[in-house]
């Protein structure tokens, strides 16, 4: 810290004086230490000459001349006044002596320093100066816990952006620092009499200086735990429809797995995995595809202002309250979360309120979105007759029907290709959804109490027509302050949200209908009955008729199916400051929340069609679901922040209980009079054999931690955690569980040799932690039993034990290990940060298959490794940045490997299953199905290795495991034969501004994996000739010996089995958003004007159907934010 | 300091904690909330039954399916509905079979299991009880334990003492339990029934104003089996009552070649005169109301499946070839109509004549009931799934004491006049066939003696354990290391 370059900076008079000045025994050690080490060499020739120069300026002289650096005190050499020199070819030290002759100076030559210092000490006392301010940010909004350095204290705005400094170097720079917003650097002179406003900026990307972990606000550089801050701001600009799409482009690691079904239905809740998947989907019965994984268990944990929320409170959260998101990743960062932490943590703190005069922001935000049809490609009625006419379709031998009924079918067809009719049956169920936000945010108050009153109304309108998820919500935030040092808050929110699914069904029922269909007859009236083939069983055989219903008409009915809820949440805070770096803060959130789902069918629906006549009261059909959740959540917790000479500590100790309860209960009725009356009333009764059903589940955690970060002179940074949790989901024999992390790094920038201009900023860091994960049910632990309501015995109702309850059980532990570095150059005007990280969890929770004779065939037990091993990089840069303009660019790249290390033995029963049904169930046949194997990657696609198909006979060629060929296809022969891990995926992007005027380009990619295209398995070789298919399908199929083809034989009718055939290298890259924005200030008042596009191109290396229930959808959001 | 603060605060948080982390689950009954009343205890123990009178067990399987299909009791042709035409041919790698088979294993293991963790909570809760119903629920769960491995053991174990049997499984535990000998298991099930009995010598059963009749019967003198004011205590020959325990006994000792004990044991029912012979009346009437088709009086133990009835009478045992059937010459042959039996009254009840394209075919009656709850249709008695009837221990009496007057005497109430004449073991297995037809018992019988089993033709397949020792389940061998 001593060496210092001999220009008169900020820093070297400040540290000279200190170095001077201050009476710390600390720095005295140090001096000493520098004392012994006078070096008393002979200095190179040094020549000065001039008259009437300052002090200061001849050593600026010396210094270049000798390149020492000269160390003195402002103060002392100023009131010197100037000298005349003239001196030739000395060495310094005589140069020295002559320069300082008769000045009350003393100095030293320490290594290549020169220390100058005033013979009397001439410090009388520092002057102390008190400046206070408020800091705000550019609406105007004063900004709480900013945090402000100056020199080596640590200050805090209050709630209302209001500060306070003693300061007793005019020339320290005070800093300014808050997540979100760009560090400021300002200078005392800078004050009008003792006041200074400070406003901060926006943050560039991602350009933030405090990590808040939910306990405690951490500073960044000083922190070894790996998390990733992004302001509220960022993420609008990213999505302003999803906070999760936004934070997937900062941080590619935090993965939202694809899932081509449901598109872009507002109401499809995400499946998201941070760093890998850590967990297998639970319960071994049904048959898993790989493209439809709906499981939760890779789910973070989602903190809102200190308390755990669902996934659906996070997607249905209004962006405009966010006030910054902040994803922990590694075990240093999350391990103060313990059994929840795993799968990473993201937290989310809201805005609070500033005081000052009312203010009133309004947020408005039209969004359009289209659907986004341009990897369908069906045919239309012309071509679809003809490729009818080419399959056979109206072949009497092929049909077994007589030739005459075949023709008069197909010019009956042909009659209305020729009269016009081309039905665009895709365009039917969609739309251009246009959704609507408006929100409005009052704030005001004085020092003591402040207030904040939010409301919005947004419509969250699908593509598909009918199917939406509208959003009311109202808060209310009160905080009051009792002289300083005493603070409650509360905030209460009532959320209200109307889900609607689209009464149009699945969109794949329209992709698949005969464009040579009509709509509606000549009434009008939307045809339900289409078309019904025939065709025969056998030669001779029963006629078998395939009846093609619309699926039109059931969008004409009184059908609804609505899933609405409405939730209160309020938060209520206490905090105490016993003393200055002490604090105690007391919180309580209390959830309550009722959902109810209303799903009726209309009688009239096409799924009753087929009833018999006998089951005509049996049509129609209500199915009612409520769910009661309430969620109790308290924490408390000591903060103890502190500077102490070159000791830095932020410590926090607490303790946190959350209750679970959510009580569920359903029935159906059936049998409804007609279409009008669609209340539950109306209803026969109930379905045959069926009763109501219920689940209660109930859940409590009690945990207490210790965190704390400490820092040695800014350079050597620890971090360490140690939770311990208790959790009613656990086995009565393992009631608590200990989780720890640890953290070390190293600011090589701060060292005192560490002398490289480019760089200005090098930090190493190592985590390694242990945290946990108990996503599951809560009574897995326990023995439980049900009474068997269906069959009374004649003394009695009996009970029966339903499974074996492990009293052992317990969570699933993840050992993971990070390293990585952080690179600033150029005053951190590219910042690079690579990560390496290694995760390996323990004890998954498995089914164990046991001996049937111990009375049951599996239990859980905690059996099975997963490990996870990937780098992270990321790379920003600010390629332009001044008054008027700036430019910054990033990328992000994650590379991410899974394999799983040990599975238990039901797994290997599940494989089994899953063999057989891929050999025998026409379903499943065509569908890479998941399959746990050790070694093998969780991503892994399964199947028989194909050579394509044999140019002699149109059949395809199948490798066998011991490598010989076959045409038959063999289960026992499925092996590993892609993987769809990507082998990097990533964002990159840039930010423009001009003066007020901002605009931001993401992309998205991944390239690296592998794809089963199912589209040409289903929809071009299986292809049903009787309805519509992918226009692929004309492309060549094996004919005749001799023809290479990629298609097997056009004779073949039977399922396609899954092979690597259709395994494809898939390589993408999406424009994932275009950000404009202007500020716009009118008389005062600050208005924003922003559009944001989603999703606009996307360029794929395979040619897949997208969206097969639900389309996708590109959009383009205007948004508007005034203040007044 | 700090450290061993916090450290004692964590401590004493967590030992308060431990109790408040422990949630009882609502919509579902742990064990321990179940435990905490007599009722659940009482809830346990009928769970038992309602468990084994399931379709896969003795509500169907066990009673009326493998055992008898492997008996050769039915007529069994190519449109084979049930997939039982190669589990007939003793076809043991069929999948159907396999299935079946293992589902048996599953399923009366998991009633053990049941009854086992029953057992490992009664006797901490004794204070719980009212009356004798400690004693009672304690002596019915030892004794079905028992009942169900011994039916396990004459399923999937040789009849050799000293051959490997099966796990006799005593403990609620996933641990695996060692296979036991044949021998050993014998002993074990005789030692629980042998508790079973001294503990349930308070059954009410036992009490002389006990009497059982048929539960439509309007005169109260005549049944007083649902007389009692609790459920629980109500129809004792639904559960495995003191005279079932003996019959088990009786059974079990006979299995181990033990004939004076298990004579011991059948003569105490046969001499208690608390089951009475079924009146021709009752047996032969027409009316469907009153009508008594199970022989259900001389019941000592069966399984109450009122919700088969419907199963057996529209598919299983349905009135048409389509339906388990059998020929009319198998049917004659089994019930010898050309000679003794030209009389059987069970012949006459149990079975019907229709005619088809392949000649006449007998249909299965004798579970024929009226599932309509108007009185004026029901039968006189419940739907049941035979257990233990009287007549075994009259049969068992007869092989012990070498002694056919006890033989004599079922056939008399069968409407056999002639006494037997000839060995005494053929004519005894011909007997025990008639009167367990569709019972699922035969084929032990079969089995314990190593006797041929005769199949439709009335010719024989040799006795063998390659048929009498159904293979263990595969899960059974892999994850219990058989």
């Amino acid at each position: 810290m001593l060496l210092l370059k001999s220009t008169k900076s900020m820093h070297f008079n400040h540290w000279a004086k200190n170095f001077i000045s201050r009476k710390s025994l600390c720095n005295r050690v140090s001096l000493l230490l520098v004392l012994i080490f006078v070096s008393i060499q002979t200095y190179a020739q040094v020549t000065i000459s001039a008259k009437n120069i300052s002090l200061d300026q001849a050593f600026d002289q010396l210094s270049n001349q000798t390149g020492y650096t000269f160390f003195y005190n402002n103060k002392d050499i100023r009131k010197l006044g100037k000298v005349d020199v003239a001196i030739k070819n000395a060495s310094l030290e005589t140069a020295m002596g002559q320069l300082l002759k008769g000045l009350p100076l003393n100095w030293h030559i320490v290594d290549k320093t020169v220390v100058i210092r005033a013979t009397t000490p001439t410090h009388v006392q520092d002057t102390v100066r008190e400046i206070s301010g408020i800091v705000r940010n550019k609406l105007n909004e004063p900004l709480p816990r900013v945090s402000i350095r100056v020199v080596n204290e640590v200050y805090q705005t209050n709630n209302e952006g209001e500060f306070k400094l003693k300061i007793t170097d005019e020339d320290a720079p005070i800093s300014f620092s808050f997540i979100g917003y760009q560090s400021a650097t300002y200078r005392v002179s800078q004050a009008r009499n003792g006041k200074l406003n400070v406003v901060l900026d926006d943050a560039k990307i991602g350009l933030n200086e405090v990590v808040v972990n939910g306990y405690q606000e951490i500073h960044r550089d000083n922190y070894t735990g790996t998390a990733v801050v992004v302001s509220g701001e960022r993420l609008k600009e990213l999505s302003p429809q999803n906070v999760l799409q936004g934070l997937q482009v900062v941080d590619p690691s935090f993965k939202i797995l694809n899932n081509n079904f449901n598109g872009s239905n507002p109401n499809s809740m995400p499946v998201i995995n941070v760093r890998g998947s850590s967990a297998l989907p639970t319960g071994s019965d049904g048959i898993l595809r790989r493209d439809n994984i709906t499981s939760s268990v890779n789910l973070p944990a989602f903190i809102l202002d200190g308390y755990e929320v669902s996934l659906e409170k996070v997607i249905d959260l209004d962006m405009n309250r966010i006030a910054s998101v902040t994803l922990l990743k590694d075990a240093a960062a999350t391990a103060i979360y313990g059994s929840r932490a795993a799968n990473g943590v993201l937290v989310i703190t809201t805005k609070v309120p500033a005081n000052g005069k009312l203010q009133v922001t309004y947020n408005h935000e039209t969004n359009i979105n289209g659907p986004d049809l341009t990897d369908y490609h069906v045919l239309n009625a012309s071509q679809k007759l003809q490729y009818e006419q080419q399959a056979g379709v109206y072949d009497g031998v092929q049909q077994k029907v007589p030739q005459d009924a075949l023709d008069e079918l197909y010019y009956k067809k042909l009659m209305n290709v020729v009269g016009g009719v081309n039905t665009y049956w895709l365009s039917q169920p969609l739309r251009t959804a246009v959704g609507q936000k408006h929100g409005v945010y009052l704030q005001g108050g004085e020092e003591h109490f402040r207030y904040g009153i939010d409301l919005r109304y947004q419509t969250r309108p699908g593509v598909m027509k009918g199917s939406s998820r509208d959003q009311y919500s109202g808060g209310m935030n009160f905080s009051y302050n009792l002289s300083n040092r005493i603070k409650f808050q509360n905030e209460l929110t009532i959320t209200q949200v109307k889900a609607k699914e689209s009464p149009y069904g699945s969109f794949a029922d329209y992709v698949k209908t005969n464009p040579y269909y009509r709509m509606t007859d000549d009434e009008g009236m939307t045809i339900r009955e289409l078309e019904t083939w025939s065709d025969r069983n056998g030669d001779g055989g029963a006629y078998q008729y395939d009846h093609v219903l619309s699926a039109l008409y059931n969008s004409t009915l009184s059908s609804f199916n609505n899933n609405n809820y409405a939730e209160i949440i309020d938060n209520f805070a206490a905090e105490f400051e016993v003393t200055k770096g002490l604090r105690i803060r007391g919180q309580m959130s209390l959830t309550s929340r009722q959902t109810n789902g209303d799903n009726f069918l209309s009688p009239l629906a096409n799924q009753f069609y087929f009833y018999a006549a006998s089951e005509t009261d049996q049509k129609g059909s209500y199915t009612s679901n409520r769910t009661k959740e309430t969620y109790w959540d308290g924490n408390i917790r000591l903060n103890y922040v502190k500077q102490l000479h070159d000791h830095s500590i932020n410590l926090v100790a607490g303790a946190n209980i959350r209750t679970e309860l959510s009580d569920y209960a359903s029935f159906t009725a059936v049998g409804f009079p007609n279409d009008r009356f669609t209340s539950v009333g109306f209803a026969k009764g109930y379905a045959e054999n069926a009763r109501p059903s219920s689940n209660i589940e109930k859940s409590r955690l009690f945990g207490d931690f210790v965190s704390t970060n400490y820092s040695y002179k800014d350079r050597y940074l620890m971090d360490a955690t140690v939770r311990t949790d208790g959790s009613s989901k656990f086995g009565t024999d393992k009631r608590l569980a200990p989780f720890w992390s640890l953290g070390v790094g190293w600011n090589l920038h701060k060292e005192a040799w560490f002398n490289n201009t480019a760089i200005s900023q090098l930090r190493l860091r190592f985590t390694t932690g242990l945290t946990g994960s108990v996503q599951f049910s809560p009574y897995l632990s326990r023995t439980t039993y049900t009474y068997d309501q269906t069959n009374w015995y004649s003394s009695g109702i009996g009970a029966t034990v339903d499974n074996y309850g492990n009293k052992n059980l317990g969570w699933q532990k993840t050992r993971s290990t990070d390293l990585g570095f952080d690179l600033g150059l150029f005053n951190d005007r590219i910042f690079l940060s690579p990560r390496v990280y290694y995760k390996l969890t323990k004890d998954l929770l498995a089914d164990i298959s046991i001996a049937p004779s111990t009375g049951f065939s599996s239990y859980k037990e905690n059996l099975g490794d997963m490990e996870n091993r990937g780098i992270e990089l990321s790379l920003r840069a600010v390629v332009v940045q001044n008054k008027e303009w700036s430019v910054n660019v990033y990328a992000n790249l994650v590379h991410n490997t899974n394999k799983i290390v040990r599975i238990s033995n039901s797994l290997e029963a599940y494989n089994n299953k899953v063999n057989q049904e891929q050999a025998n169930n026409d379903k499943y046949k065509g569908v890479p199905l998941l399959r746990y194997k050790e070694g093998q990657s969780y991503d892994a696609i399964y199947a028989v290795r194909s050579l394509g198909i044999d140019p002699q006979n149109g059949k395809e060629i199948f490798v066998k495991q011991n490598g010989t060929l076959t045409y038959q296809w063999d289960a026992r022969d499925v092996r590993v034969v892609g993987d769809a891990t990507p082998f990097a995926q990533g964002s990159f992007g840039g930010t423009f501004h001009y003066r007020k005027f901002m605009m931001s380009v993401n992309f998205q990619t991944e390239f690296g994996g592998d794809m089963y295209n199912q589209t040409l398995v289903d929809r071009v070789e299986n292809a049903n000739p009787r309805y519509n298919v992918d226009s692929r399908v004309f492309a060549e199929k094996w004919k005749q010996p001799g023809d290479k083809t990629f298609y097997k034989s056009i004779t073949d009718w039977g399922q396609t089995q899954v092979s690597s055939r259709f395994i494809q290298p898939n390589n993408v890259l999406s424009l994932q958003s275009i950000y404009c924005s202007y500020d716009l200030r009118v008389t005062k008042r600050m208005v924003r004007l922003g559009m944001t596009a989603n999703d606009i191109l996307r360029w794929s290396s395979v040619e897949q159907e997208r969206g097969i229930d639900y389309p996708f959808a590109r959009s383009i959001t205007f948004s508007l934010q005034a203040q007044f | 300091m700090r450290l061993f603060i916090t450290t004692l605060i964590l401590t004493l948080t967590f030992t308060s904690c431990k109790k408040w982390l422990d949630i009882q689950p609502e919509s579902e009954i742990s064990d321990e909330v179940l435990y905490s009343t007599e009722e659940g205890f009482q809830e346990a123990l009928v769970g038992v039954y309602t468990k084994c009178s399931q379709e896969q067990l003795y509500g169907k399987e066990l009673t009326v399916g493998t055992p008898e299909v492997l008996a050769q009791n039915y007529t069994l042709t190519d449109n084979d509905k049930y997939n039982y035409l190669k589990t007939s041919k003793y076809v043991y790698t069929d999948a159907d079979f396999i299935n079946r088979k293992d589902q048996i294993w599953v399923g009366l293991y998991n009633a053990i299991a049941n009854c086992n963790l029953l057992l490992a909570n009664i006797d901490s809760k004794r204070k719980l009880f009212t009356g004798n119903n400690y004693a009672l629920i304690k002596g019915e769960a030892l004794a079905l334990r028992a009942y169900l491995h011994f039916d396990l053991l004459r399923m999937f174990a040789p009849v050799t003492a000293t051959a490997t049997g099966i796990p006799y499984v005593t403990k609620y535990s996933k641990d695996i339990t060692p296979m036991s000998t044949v021998g050993a298991v014998l002993d074990s099930a005789i030692n629980d029934l042998t508790k079973a009995k001294e503990l349930l010598t308070i059954d009410p059963i036992l009490s002389a104003s006990y009497v059982i009749g048929y539960p439509t019967e309007k005169d109260t003198t005549l049944n007083t089996e649902e007389s009692s004011p609790q459920l629980f205590l109500q129809n004792r020959r639904h559960r495995l009552n003191y005279y079932a325990v003996c019959g088990t006994l009786a059974r079990v000792y006979l299995y181990k070649n033990d004939k004076a004990n298990a004579l011991t044991n059948a003569l105490e029912v046969i001499n208690s005169h608390k089951f009475p012979w079924t009146n021709n009346s009752d047996f032969l009437a027409v009316d469907d109301d009153k009508k008594d088709r199970i022989l259900y009086k001389e019941l000592l133990f069966g399984w109450y499946i009122p919700t088969m009835a419907t199963t057996y009478k529209n598919s299983f045992f349905l009135i048409s070839t389509s339906g388990i059937h059998l020929s009319e010459y198998a049917g004659q042959s089994i019930y010898e109509t050309g000679g003794a039996g030209a009389d059987d009254l069970r012949y006459k009840e149990w079975l019907v004549s229709s005619s088809g394209t392949a000649g006449n075919t007998l249909n299965v009656v004798k579970y024929l009931h009226n599932t309509d709850n108007t009185a004026d249709d029901a039968n006189l008695h419940y739907m049941m799934a035979p257990a233990i009837r009287l007549s075994e221990m009259y049969y068992i009496a007869a092989e012990c004491s070498n002694n056919a007057d006890y033989l004599n005497t079922v056939r008399t109430h069968r409407g056999i006049g002639s006494p037997v004449t000839g060995d005494l073991i053929t004519e005894l297995v011909k007997e025990c066939r008639k009167e367990w037809y569709a019972e699922g018992q035969i084929f032990y019988m079969y089995k314990r003696l190593n006797h041929d089993i005769i199949n439709q033709n009335g010719g024989s397949i040799p006795a063998s354990d390659k048929i009498f020792v159904l293979p263990l389940p595969n899960d059974e061998i892999l994850y219990g290391g058989r």
